[in-house]
């Protein structure tokens, strides 16, 4: 149950970040190195934008580290890559500047996008998807008429130089962000309606700053300059401030605070409203809601006072101070089973213990459900322990008539004989030897109830030389398909097989009438296929003999299937099927 | 004539030890193991050597292959296999091409006389099979082909006796018949099954059982 994967995607995924720490260290010495000497009093302004990129990058870069299992930290990163890209206008590098200008408002749609998105990471309502596609559509498709109508743009791009067309674009666009900042704050006031106090507290304020941010950012060059009067360089130093609030507001909104609970838990509170019929088990939705691919629940059994799984099979709660650890889930103050997780992927255990609050009536259902397994489980076992039981006794019999009682017949018949010719009178001499050949009868009847009970051939011989043996003595024709490998199948598997054969050529010879039986052992896979086939008068029933019944019993007990087909004038084939390995 | 024994039942041992000194065979051993009668035969060179087929430590089929060791290793020594129940299989094992062993039930002990005659057979080179298993044989044949059916009954009983490993002498007393009216049976039956005339008796049994376990 306790696997190392959980410790091994984190692994893997601590060197992923580090490899786009890298890599963003280095795109954004790379920039300063294209601007920097050509750049003259406003060089400030280049550092402050790679500065605010590497603080996007470092923010969703330990949001995601610490918060593997919530997409916000991905989010942010994707942030600092459009910020990113959309500087790059300024280097200067033709194909780079285009690039630039196409992406230049792209990190405010990731904003819109953070503020959907937070705190799970993941856009919950379809309002939500909409407006996102919208803002990324207005970053990036209503940006065109920007430089595809302005002469200043970029060569490549400039296709005409239509002020008319360019101006309508600019109003175009800036209504459409308007509108997407509009119906955003729609959707988070009513988010904000609908969370608790305490939550409201901490993501009004958060929403706020996200939307103003996002409004003052495109609108910030005309409202500084106008209204304030700043110089160009003081408003692009309080448009990278503002920017640069934005991932930091998220990170720290993702890693503080009760909001990664909230994201998860939410996702669980979902889950439960879900309708009863598609609910699934509420392990997938732990593992779903934290993000821990090798989260498993195991339940209590307070009879025997043991952990079992959903199976009802037996299970443990890992040691204390692993890489795994189990926290318990109650119900009224009552145990009813445990979450194990990983606990290097997910360091606290309060936000486990929360989602186990969340889930615990649904983990007591399962338990009951593990609970009746098992008991299933113990009765299966219980039964099979009867059947091995009885086999035991049968093999003691045999092993006793056959050490005990059959050598003493030898000796009898012998003491018998040795008495007739010692003795001088032909009467006494023919009446012991007579006496002799009754202890000789005795012992061959004895031999046929040895055999029945449980042929020694079997247990010493195994099932081929035992069915063989069966087969050598039927009275009626009998072919004999043998596919199995000597000493490969468990012993209570070959015994069963055995009284398959026993009882089906049994019940042959009483009822069916048959001219020939055909008998078929052989191995298909993990399964041994056990079948007696007569070409008689058919009709028999399954229901009919004790024997039938009780070798019904027995091939359930190892999980093997016993059926007969008989039709009137068919013939009869008794099936089994067996599993090789128990 | 020198006699290994091996069987792990302390008192058939005895009885065994006991019975063939009375009829004058020379007791050398009897040991209750296949490893101490694989010593023992080695060491004692016996004319003849008789043992259980389930012995320690597996109590399966020790003695079997105790016996074909011993035929294939001392050629000299002839081996009697006793058995509480006999089997088709293991008698098919043990005839082989040499002669020289017996295949009977454990229960044949007692009948002394008779015992020790298939003794005295198998040791000097002869064949002994329990009428059990040729019974089992027989039938199995007379169910799977016709060519047995159209022999008559009196044929019958001398083919299963053949089978058994009896010389025609032995047949004929059995039979209370003379041992010419046995020859004329035994030709006819090869006739009738098609059977190579055999120059001795080990060769007949051969014969016989391949014909029946074919």
């Amino acid at each position: 149950m306790v696997t190392p994967s959980g410790t091994r995607s984190s692994r893997s995924l601590g060197r992923a970040l580090v490899l786009l720490a890298v890599a963003v260290l280095f795109l954004g010495a790379f920039q300063l190195a294209l601007v920097l000497p050509t750049a003259g009093a406003d060089r400030w302004v280049h550092l402050l934008f790679v500065g605010v990129f590497w603080v996007y990058a470092a923010a969703g870069l330990m949001a995601w580290w610490r918060r593997p299992s919530n997409r916000m930290g991905a989010l942010i990163l994707v942030g600092g890559f459009a910020l990113f890209t959309g500087s790059l206008a300024n280097t200067g590098v033709p194909v780079l500047t285009a690039l630039g200008t196409i992406t230049a408002t792209a990190v405010l749609a990731v904003a819109f996008h953070l503020l959907h998105a937070f705190p799970s990471g993941r856009l919950r309502s379809r309002a939500s998807r909409l407006t996102v596609v919208a803002g990324y559509l207005v970053a990036l498709v209503l940006q065109a008429p920007l430089y595809l109508f302005d002469p200043a743009a970029p060569a490549p791009l400039a296709v005409a130089d239509r002020p008319d067309l360019l101006g309508l674009g600019v109003v175009v666009q800036r209504s459409a962000g308007l509108a997407v900042a509009v119906a955003t704050t729609v959707v988070l006031a009513r988010r904000l309606l609908r969370a608790d106090a305490a939550h409201r507290r901490v993501l009004g304020p958060l929403f706020a700053y996200g939307i103003v941010a996002v409004l003052l950012i495109p609108a910030g060059s005309t409202l500084f300059e106008a209204v304030l009067g700043m110089p160009a360089t003081v408003r692009a130093g309080v448009q990278a401030a503002l920017l640069g609030g934005i991932p930091v507001a998220f990170a720290l909104g993702v890693l503080r605070g009760g909001f990664a609970r909230t994201g998860e838990l939410e996702e669980l509170g979902a889950w439960l409203g879900a309708t009863d019929g598609a609910r699934p088990a509420p392990a997938p939705a732990l593992r779903r809601a934290l993000g821990d691919e090798s989260l498993d629940i195991v339940f209590w059994m307070p009879e025997s006072r043991t952990w079992a799984d959903s199976s009802g099979a037996p299970a443990h709660l890992p040691a204390p101070g692993g890489e795994r650890s189990g926290v318990d889930v109650e119900v009224g103050g009552r145990r009813v089973g445990a979450i194990v997780y990983d606990a290097s992927l997910i360091g606290d255990p309060e936000l486990v213990r929360s989602a186990g609050r969340v889930v615990a009536i649904a983990v007591e259902r399962e338990r009951l459900t593990a609970e009746l397994l098992a008991s299933q489980a113990a009765l299966l076992t219980s039964r099979a322990r009867l059947v091995a039981a009885a086999d035991r006794e049968r093999r003691r019999i045999a092993q006793d008539l056959h050490d005990g009682l059959q050598v003493q017949l030898v000796l009898l018949a012998l003491e018998a004989q040795q008495v007739a010719n010692g003795s001088g009178s032909t009467i006494t001499r023919e009446q012991v030897t007579s006496l002799r050949k009754g202890i000789d009868d005795a012992a061959g009847d004895l031999r046929r109830l040895v055999h029945d009970v449980m042929p020694s051939t079997l247990i010493e011989h195994g099932l081929s030389a035992a069915t063989e043996d069966l087969v050598d003595r039927m009275p009626v024709p009998t072919r004999l398909h043998l596919g199995i490998t000597d000493g490969a199948l468990p012993e209570a598997i070959e015994s069963t097989a055995y009284f398959v054969v026993a009882e089906g050529l049994a019940n042959a010879l009483k009822h069916s009438r048959a001219a020939a039986f055909t008998v078929r052992i052989e191995r298909r896979g993990d399964r041994l296929l056990v079948q007696v086939d007569d070409d008689g008068v058919g009709g028999a029933s399954f229901h009919a003999g004790r024997g039938l019944r009780g070798l019904a019993d027995r091939v359930e007990v190892v999980n093997g299937r016993l059926e007969m087909q008989s039709h009137a004038g068919r013939g009869t084939r008794l099936r089994a099927e067996l599993p090789c390995v128990l | 004539m020198r006699v290994v024994i091996g069987e792990d039942e302390a008192l058939l041992r005895q009885g065994l030890t006991l019975v063939l000194e009375q009829e004058g065979f020379d007791v050398v051993a009897a040991v209750p193991d296949a490893g101490q009668l694989l010593d023992a035969v080695a060491r004692h060179r016996p004319d003849l050597v008789v043992t259980d087929i389930r012995m320690p430590p597996t109590h399966t089929d020790e003695g079997l292959v105790a016996a074909l060791r011993i035929r294939s290793e001392h050629p000299d020594s002839a081996v009697v296999v006793l058995s509480q129940y006999v089997q088709r299989r293991y008698a098919l094992e043990l005839l082989t091409n040499r002669p020289g062993v017996g295949y009977l039930l454990k229960q044949r002990i007692a009948d002394v006389e008779a015992f020790c005659a298939d003794l005295r057979r198998v040791a000097a080179g002869g064949t002994a099979l329990d009428p059990e298993v040729v019974d089992v044989l027989v039938k199995r044949a007379r169910l799977a082909r016709d060519d047995l059916a159209r022999l008559t009954r009196r044929q019958r009983e001398v083919l299963s006796l053949m089978a058994e490993g009896r010389s025609n002498a032995g047949i004929a007393s059995r039979l209370v018949v003379t041992e010419k009216a046995v020859v004329q049976h035994s030709s006819r039956i090869y006739e009738a099954l098609g059977l190579p005339v055999a120059v001795d008796d080990h060769r007949r049994v051969l014969a016989v059982i391949r014909y029946l376990a074919r």
